[in-house]
């Protein structure tokens, strides 16, 4: 209990001050649901919460797993070819300097407002973490490791294997901790933007229907979906890590 | 020699971009994508074109300003909580993982929350504050752990007073990983910016965005998302050339 509150004592304080503060300052339950309203409707309306929940997570993993492969294979092209080196480090080094997610408007018209736009649109956002990162892991291999591997006349092909990319997994689990929070944001958005299904869809529905207790549930859902998604991911980094060096 | 280096690294990220627009001008030329993937010469032309300066001028501003506001917010907010977990060492543990729950969760989910809670137009700023407070966070706890321990001890051993100290090695080796800090903020305050102006302000490039989107106005749309990518790019840039002149300065 005592290492709990140590841990966790940050999000129930925020807790507390929402319950107090909806009780002290009287506002109307369409402005701003009680905590407690909130999770009543959670509780009883599970199988709507749970279906947009699964949308929302069906457009959010494959869209990150296309994105962490695709900057995966871009990092590795850039290993081999000078071109795709010239040709994606400013991209890359552009998309880290603007706020990508505003982009989403402009995909969704190019691509169309369907299920595999959402999907595109997620692993487009994801793949810039992969990338950079994949990118300089591919690189950091320990110091006189490439010695030792000419010296023993080993092939590109052979460095690559046994060397660069064994190296580079450190930096793979980085990037999908880095990702998994961002796709779950940008399913979201995209949902939100288009409303095609998903959490952020119904989001926007009772937003604008002033079905606040909904609403807050559907946003509360999603923190939720997006702090377990970012634990799992921190943990499945710290295992590998460890068992890595 | 490390000037040849920099300035070759230059020329081919010039070049690079530089193919990039030509790419852009052929596919769109071509409409090989359709055509809501217009050309960079009409989106530059939608730019520039007179009736619309104001819009964009007037629509900038109100987002620089939302954005600002939740910058400045959010980088005191993070510094004072770095500060505050470094001063307690026992909160630490609890602000960490605050500020990681606070990281995890998705900026669009806090909407109705600052929508209910304040006025649309401060809703942007409060969402904007609230990413830029995890960065500024992160950087501040480095920043503050980036003095040299054999330092430190050099200046106990010379019976230097905390305040000397500070002044004199603790600020100096912390600013290096503050600018960074400050650079990788911006596009995170503008993005949230954005994210607020799409839950119901009356103003912003957010908001034109959307309306484009909506409209199907695409060389709007394009020029819009353009634009305040530009802002943020040129922010983003301007703060690296400070990054790197403190950095010469004081690693």
């Amino acid at each position: 209990m005592k290492r709990f509150l140590a841990r966790w004592w940050g999000p129930c304080l925020l807790l507390l001050a929402w319950q107090v503060g909806v009780q002290a300052s009287g506002v109307n339950q369409i402005v701003m649901p009680h905590p407690m309203a909130v999770l009543m409707d959670m509780a009883s309306n599970p199988l709507v919460y749970g279906r947009a929940a699964a949308g929302t997570l069906l457009v959010a993993v494959p869209g990150l797993t296309a994105g962490l492969a695709m900057g995966g294979m871009l990092a590795l092209l850039c290993q081999f070819s000078a071109v795709m080196e010239y040709l994606l480090t400013p991209l890359a080094m552009m998309l880290s300097s603007i706020p990508v997610v505003a982009i989403i408007p402009v995909l969704s018209r190019l691509f169309g407002y369907h299920m595999t736009t959402l999907i595109i649109i997620v692993a487009i956002i994801c793949f810039l973490p992969a990338f950079v990162y994949m990118h300089a892991g591919l690189r950091s291999v320990p110091a006189g490791s490439l010695d030792v591997f000419s010296v023993f006349g080993a092939g590109a092909r052979a460095r690559l294997l046994l060397l660069r990319l064994p190296a580079s997994v450190p930096s793979c689990m980085t990037a999908l901790r880095i990702a998994a929070p961002t796709a779950i944001l940008a399913s979201l958005t995209a949902e939100y933007l288009m409303q095609t299904g998903g959490l952020g869809a119904l989001f926007r529905i009772t937003t604008a229907e002033f079905r606040s207790e909904r609403a807050f549930g559907c946003s509360l859902v999603a923190m939720v979906l997006s702090v377990c998604c970012f634990f799992l991911a921190l943990h499945a980094e710290r295992a590998v890590t460890r068992r890595w060096r | 020699m490390k000037y040849v280096t920099h300035f070759r690294a230059a020329i081919t990220a010039a070049v690079g971009f530089a193919v990039i627009l030509v790419l852009w001008q052929v596919i769109g030329n071509a409409k090989l994508l359709g055509p809501t993937f217009p050309p960079l010469s009409s989106v530059i032309a939608s730019l520039t074109v007179p009736y619309r300066r104001h819009l964009y001028i007037r629509a900038s501003l109100a987002t620089l300003s939302t954005a600002a506001w939740g910058y400045g917010i959010g980088q005191a907010g993070g510094l004072a909580a770095a500060l505050f977990g470094h001063l307690l060492p026992f909160s630490r543990a609890g602000l960490d993982r605050l500020a990681s729950v606070i990281h995890a969760i998705p900026m669009i989910a806090l909407g109705p929350l600052f929508m209910a809670v304040l006025s649309p137009v401060w809703a942007g700023t409060a969402i904007a504050a609230i990413g830029v407070f995890f960065v500024s966070y992160i950087a501040g706890c480095t920043a503050i752990e980036s003095a040299a321990p054999t330092h430190r001890d050099l200046f106990q051993i010379f019976g230097a007073s905390p305040l000397r100290r500070l002044w004199l090695l603790d600020v100096p080796s912390a600013l290096p990983a503050l600018v960074t800090g400050l650079r990788q903020a911006v596009p995170v305050a503008f993005l949230g910016t954005i994210l607020g102006e799409w839950f119901g302000s009356a103003h912003g490039l957010g908001l034109l965005i959307l309306s484009a989107m909506e409209n199907f106005q695409i060389a709007l749309l394009w020029s819009t998302v353009i634009l305040c990518c530009g802002l943020s790019l040129i922010i983003f840039v301007l703060l690296g050339y400070v990054e790197r002149i403190v950095g010469r300065h004081y690693r």
